[in-house]
């Protein structure tokens, strides 16, 4: 017992300074988002909600924020589309291409973004296929972006479950390969597939480098509206990354209890 | 009855340009449990999933019954399956698992619970209908995978090491039960292993194989007394396999023409004290035996079994004897006398032939 507890000890110290060395930032723009003078005191000399309001107020925000979403969710929803079918038809049927695919999914990392950008605006801008500015630049851009997470994600969740077998055992039991994808496959991944798009979803949204270079001056995102209004007040710009912060929180918790509740239906 | 239910004719593959398996011929009658038998790597687990499907053929037929299977899918193919790794739908419960086949195969819900009671019932776990996979234990996931592979009355039923997973005890019980109910099913089954002790308990028939082929077929009996290689001999037991040269220093000219023996542990007689010799000498039928000299290098006791290694003339021979509670009585690196039957000395083919 007493082992036990002299054991944990520095463990808890470990994670407090953890906490504190990721949470402080994170309440420092939260107070200054709220803060009416904070200058020369340790906190706030008095409160406000001038900032907040006035974020609201502005049309724009809401705008961005709507824009952000759906951008979002496209992408990531175009990404489950193609990729899982896709993975699951490499790991199961073509697993020689497993490191031709690994290679393909980190290209994303080796190029940087600037680069990226520029090559996808001289590419698309002229020619056959015109779509310099247009969200579906963007979109195409975003499922390039999440290639690496979504890959990784499907994948071993398919090698968790030892896909392959399960699959050789429906079918030996009758079951066509659809049918067996989709009754003894797609329920034993599916946890790990919300993780995938709750990760992807959550990168595409706080993404801002690309998405401004591509469509900045013509697609108003929530990171590109952040970008502009920084400028204007620290206060305001606090309160805004504060505001897309709960958003995102309430978003991943939402997904996680739909996660969740699938997962306790299925297993009881 | 049709003298062969399956037929497997030439059956090929290649892995790259590696043969896996060459050119491999088996029949095997209605009813009968075959064990393919064989180290890692010898094609027996390839060659059952040539069986059912799972792996393409290079070359060679399959007939069961009456049906070519050699270009059917898996799931036309009326084959069921138990795998190593149990391979059990974790998102269903054991009643599920254990239906889904008939569901895939349209069965009505009504008939499908009381086939699946059924099942339940023969493989003792009618308390578990409800439960999920992962709250099993090995042993009942396992009975649950058997279960699930027969109720669709499939007409051949391969078994993927299915045992080697669990612990020795569940093992040896399981066994048990996975031969009574196939006997009670008279269904036809192949079961593959790499453990001879269960392949030598579970069998009507042991198909030895070794680099893709089967190198000797027969009854359990059979393959454990009259081993045709050299190297059957060493996979199946613990048989002393011994040269020319040393077969001659032990056992005197006029032995045979092959080029090495195999002599099984428990035919050499140890004389550890007088009685032994009194009752060696009493019997007429002894004339023909010969006694050389040794001395025991190190003893184990394998329950019933105690078994000698042996210095002898140079060659290190492994002897069995019967635990009868007096035999314990050598110590390491003590003299003792062994008895030598010519008659229990087997003469092995070339590897190949």
């Amino acid at each position: 017992m007493t082992t036990q507890r002299k054991a944990r000890w520095p463990h808890r110290a470990l994670m407090l300074l953890l906490m504190i060395y990721l949470l402080l930032p994170l309440l420092g723009t939260f107070l200054y988002g709220f803060a009416k003078e904070w200058q020369t005191t340790i906190l706030p000399q008095g409160w406000t909600l001038e900032w907040v309001a006035g974020m609201f107020q502005d049309v724009r925000f809401l705008e961005a924020l709507w824009t952000s979403l759906y951008l979002c969710l496209i992408s990531v929803g175009l990404s489950l589309a193609v990729m899982l079918p896709a993975v699951f038809v490499i790991t199961v049927y073509l697993p020689k291409w497993e490191s031709f695919m690994k290679g393909l999914v980190v290209l994303p990392y080796a190029v940087p973004g600037v680069v990226a950008a520029v090559g996808l605006i001289r590419t698309y801008s002229s020619g056959p296929i015109d779509l310099a500015g247009t969200a579906y630049l963007l979109i195409g851009a975003y499922f390039v972006v999440i290639l690496p997470y979504m890959y990784q994600g499907i994948r071993n969740s398919l090698l968790t479950v030892s896909a392959v077998e399960l699959l050789h055992a429906a079918e030996l039991l009758g079951a066509k390969r659809m049918r067996a994808f989709l009754t003894v496959i797609l329920p034993n991944i599916w946890p790990g597939i919300m993780i995938s798009t709750l990760l992807s979803f959550s990168v595409l949204f706080g993404e801002f480098v690309l998405t401004n270079m591509l469509v900045g001056g013509h697609i108003l995102t929530i990171q590109v509206y952040l970008y502009q209004r920084v400028a204007e007040s620290g206060h305001l710009a606090s309160a805004i990354a504060i505001t897309y912060f709960i958003f995102i929180l309430a978003i991943s918790t939402v997904w996680m209890k739909l996660g969740k509740k699938f997962n306790g239906e299925v297993r009881g | 009855m049709n003298a062969s239910y399956l037929e497997l004719q030439g059956i090929r593959k290649l892995f790259g340009d590696q043969p896996v398996l060459n050119d491999v011929d088996l029949t095997i009658r209605e009813g009968e449990l075959v064990t393919l038998l064989g180290p890692s790597g010898c094609g027996k687990s390839t060659l059952l999933r040539c069986i059912a499907g799972l792996t393409e053929l290079d070359g060679g037929r399959i007939r069961l019954g009456q049906q070519d299977l050699s270009n059917l899918p898996p799931r036309n193919r009326e084959v069921g399956m138990v795998f190593q790794s149990y391979a059990l739908f974790p998102n269903l419960t054991v009643a599920d698992n254990i239906e889904y086949g008939l569901k895939m195969r349209g069965v009505a819900k009504k008939e499908r619970m009381l086939r699946c009671e059924e099942l339940l019932a023969l493989v003792d776990l009618e308390d578990k209908r409800g439960a999920y996979p992962q709250h099993l234990s090995g042993g009942q996931q396992q009975r649950v995978a058997l279960a699930r592979s027969l109720a669709v009355q499939p007409k051949l039923l391969l078994l993927d090491e299915p045992l080697s997973a669990l612990d020795a005890k569940i093992r040896k019980n399981l066994r048990t039960e996975i031969r009574q109910i196939q006997k009670r099913l008279k269904m036809t089954t192949i079961f593959v292993t790499h453990d001879q002790e269960e392949a030598l308990t579970l069998s009507d028939r042991i198909c030895i194989m070794n680099h893709g082929r089967i190198v000797q077929d027969g009854s359990p009996e059979s393959i454990y007394s009259a081993p045709r290689t050299e190297f059957v001999a060493r996979f199946i037991g613990s048989y002393n396999v011994l040269s020319r040269a040393e077969a001659s220093r032990l056992f005197g000219e006029g032995i045979g023409q092959a080029d090495s023996f195999a002599l099984r542990p428990e035919s050499v007689k140890l004389l550890m004290d007088r009685s032994d010799a009194e009752e060696l000498a009493a019997a007429p039928a002894n004339a023909s035996k010969r006694t050389i000299e040794g001395t025991i290098d190190s003893i184990h006791i394998l329950g019933n079994v105690i078994r000698y290694f042996v210095d002898a003339a140079g060659i290190r021979l492994t002897i069995d004897r019967l635990n009868d509670g007096r035999s314990l009585r050598a110590n390491d690196q003590s003299g003792v006398r062994l008895v030598l039957d010519p008659s229990q000395l087997l003469q092995l083919e070339k590897e190949g032939a």
